[in-house]
């Protein structure tokens, strides 16, 4: 029996009492699907880098931009959401099928709770669909397997990774995970992605990302160079301007504050 | 916020908006401390005084939506959102609420539910013993409110029904919330008014299910033992980021309001173990449709 059907019978590891990075994200975003641990490391990191606030919220206007981008200027109807999180405002369905309801979505994330809640609030429109895979971003086979029983995979896909490969330990290849996605989808195709990064205000950042750390479980953030992410996108052409600080990235209106993030979006030919 | 927390309300004012009221109030102390601004200042700008300012935050008098808007504008607020969404709970606190001429068939203690469930954005309910409220037919209602009622007259039981069933506008009104609700499969199984009541209502938990702010799921007993062990509950949720979510447990003969972070994680927390253990959306449809089979 798996958590897919539902009769996940498997005792939850789930651990309120140490920090989980979808729920501290909720925190800052404003949500109310947080503990306390969750609220404590929150409020230590806001203390160590106050730009994290404006930083979350840098990321999903960056989402909305992407999206809209991609629905809008390349045409994609099919995404596939790495990392869902908690649903917030605005989630990769509702941007796009704003613009064009028959598009289809597949959430992945690898925690049953975050993905119950994912099910039970990010739902489509009629004419389009919203699917969720229980998997961790390194089971690519399973991901694409279970994507393709609501995606076409002989059609372009927009695979979405943000904020999520710098969960993803060196160790674990997250190049080849992001690759082996876009292997096995055709021409066409976009790579979308956004992480936290160690060039821009490392003082503050590291001082973060330290204190976040040792609040959390397993997981553990990973501070990536420039060049480090851009190696993610392997031979793919990027779509102008490239990969580049986050608030840049289509800017709609100059960034305020100092975002210690990148962002880039690559088209697979 | 459990009984007698009313105290200092006009005595006619109907409950529901009386917490509609609280949480406006406790909102507009929040946004007034964080602009640095003493209650006199708030009263200078809508011409009031410092304890008509005190009464507001308590939510013991109602609001003029004019005050609000003069208030949200000293306060600093210009969020679109915010603004919308404050004027809307101004108007609802003002509201004379349609189960106010019911008021002879409805708990006290229930009536503050109905108002927080008016105003909430997200409704999460665990259900156990019977077919939650919102989703109930008339048939199984009657069947629910008789049993409460030995001896009740027939009018009586015909008031309870109509308070259910007009309740259950907001799943289809203009403002309808998502609702988010885990069926123990024990409230499915227990044939509440006899097998062809059961079967109605298992065939409109069906429809209930087809609507799109609706999420059904069915905690099977094969899962074993769960975490609500202490019975149905119901979570709130508000679109206003600065009220917290409520927890309402009812009971034989009253009911808690829980809004203590301490106590609303604690059944965040079992909702969510719940929801992550129960039967998907689909496959709740098709439960539905196995019990209905084998009834």
């Amino acid at each position: 029996m798996s958590i897919q059907d539902g009769t996940g019978v498997e005792p939850l590891s789930f651990d309120t009492s140490v920090a989980h990075p979808a729920r501290v994200y909720d925190y800052w975003l404003g949500g109310k699907d947080n503990y306390e641990a969750d609220r404590e490391a929150a409020e230590q990191v806001i203390a160590a880098n106050p730009n994290v606030l404006p930083g979350v919220r840098a990321n999903r206007a960056f989402l909305r931009r992407a999206v809209k981008y991609l629905v809008q200027e390349a045409g994609i109807r099919q995404f596939l959401d790495i990392g869902t999180g908690l649903p917030t405002a605005e989630n990769t369905h509702e941007v796009a099928q704003a613009v064009a309801p028959e598009s289809r979505i597949v959430y992945v994330d690898n925690d049953p709770i975050v993905l119950a809640h994912a099910r039970a609030l990010l739902t489509s429109t009629p004419e389009g669909a919203t699917a969720y895979v229980h998997a961790d971003a390194r089971d690519t086979e399973k991901i694409l397997q279970e994507a393709a029983e609501v995606l076409d995979l002989s059609q372009p896909v927009a695979v979405m990774a943000l904020m999520v490969l710098q969960y993803v330990p060196d160790a674990a290849h997250p190049g080849q995970i992001v690759g082996a996605l876009m292997d096995a989808v055709p021409a066409g195709s976009y790579l979308t992605i956004s992480d936290t990064t160690r060039d821009i205000d490392l003082e503050r950042v590291t001082e973060g990302t330290n204190r976040l750390n040792t609040r959390m479980g397993a997981t553990q953030l990973i501070l990536r160079t420039r060049d480090e992410m851009a190696g993610f996108f392997g031979h793919l052409d990027f779509v102008d301007p490239g990969l580049v600080p986050l608030p840049q990235w289509h800017a709609e209106a100059d960034p305020a504050h100092i975002i210690p993030a990148y962002a880039g979006m690559a088209r697979k030919s | 916020m459990s009984e007698g927390s009313d105290d200092g309300l006009p005595a006619d004012a109907p409950l529901g908006s009386a917490v509609v009221r609280m949480m406006l109030g406790a909102q507009l102390r929040r946004l007034r401390e964080g602009a640095g601004l003493s209650p006199e200042a708030a009263g200078y700008q809508i011409r009031a005084s410092r304890s008509k300012i005190s009464r507001m935050e308590t939510g013991r008098v109602g609001f003029k939506e004019r005050d609000v808007a003069d208030l949200l504008q000293l306060y600093g607020v210009t969020d679109a959102r915010v603004l919308t969404s404050m004027l809307e709970l101004a108007s609802q606190a003002n509201a004379q609420d349609w189960w106010a001429k019911f008021g002879d068939v409805l708990p006290d203690w229930f009536e503050p539910y109905l108002g927080l469930e008016a105003a909430a954005s997200l409704i999460r309910t665990f259900d156990l013993q019977f077919v939650n409220g919102l989703f109930q037919t008339e048939a199984y209602a009657r069947s629910v409110a008789s049993i409460g009622l030995r001896g009740a007259g027939a009018a009586e039981v015909d008031r309870r029904v109509g308070v259910r069933i007009r309740r259950q506008e907001l799943l289809t009104g203009a403002r309808a919330p998502r609702v988010w609700s885990i069926i123990d499969e024990a409230a499915l199984r227990r044939a509440v008014g006899g097998p062809e009541v059961m079967r109605g209502q298992l065939r409109h938990l069906a429809e209930i299910a087809r609507l799109p702010n609706v999420t059904l799921q069915v905690a099977p007993f094969r899962i074993g033992g769960h975490d609500a062990a202490g019975g149905a509950f119901t979570v709130l949720r508000f679109a206003e980021p600065d009220v917290p979510d409520v927890v309402y447990i009812e009971q034989l003969t009253g009911a808690m309001y829980l809004e203590k972070r301490a106590d609303v994680d604690h059944y965040l927390d079992v909702s969510n173990r719940l929801g992550a253990r129960s039967l998907n959306p689909a496959a709740s449809m098709r439960f539905f449709s196995e019990v209905l089979r084998e009834l």
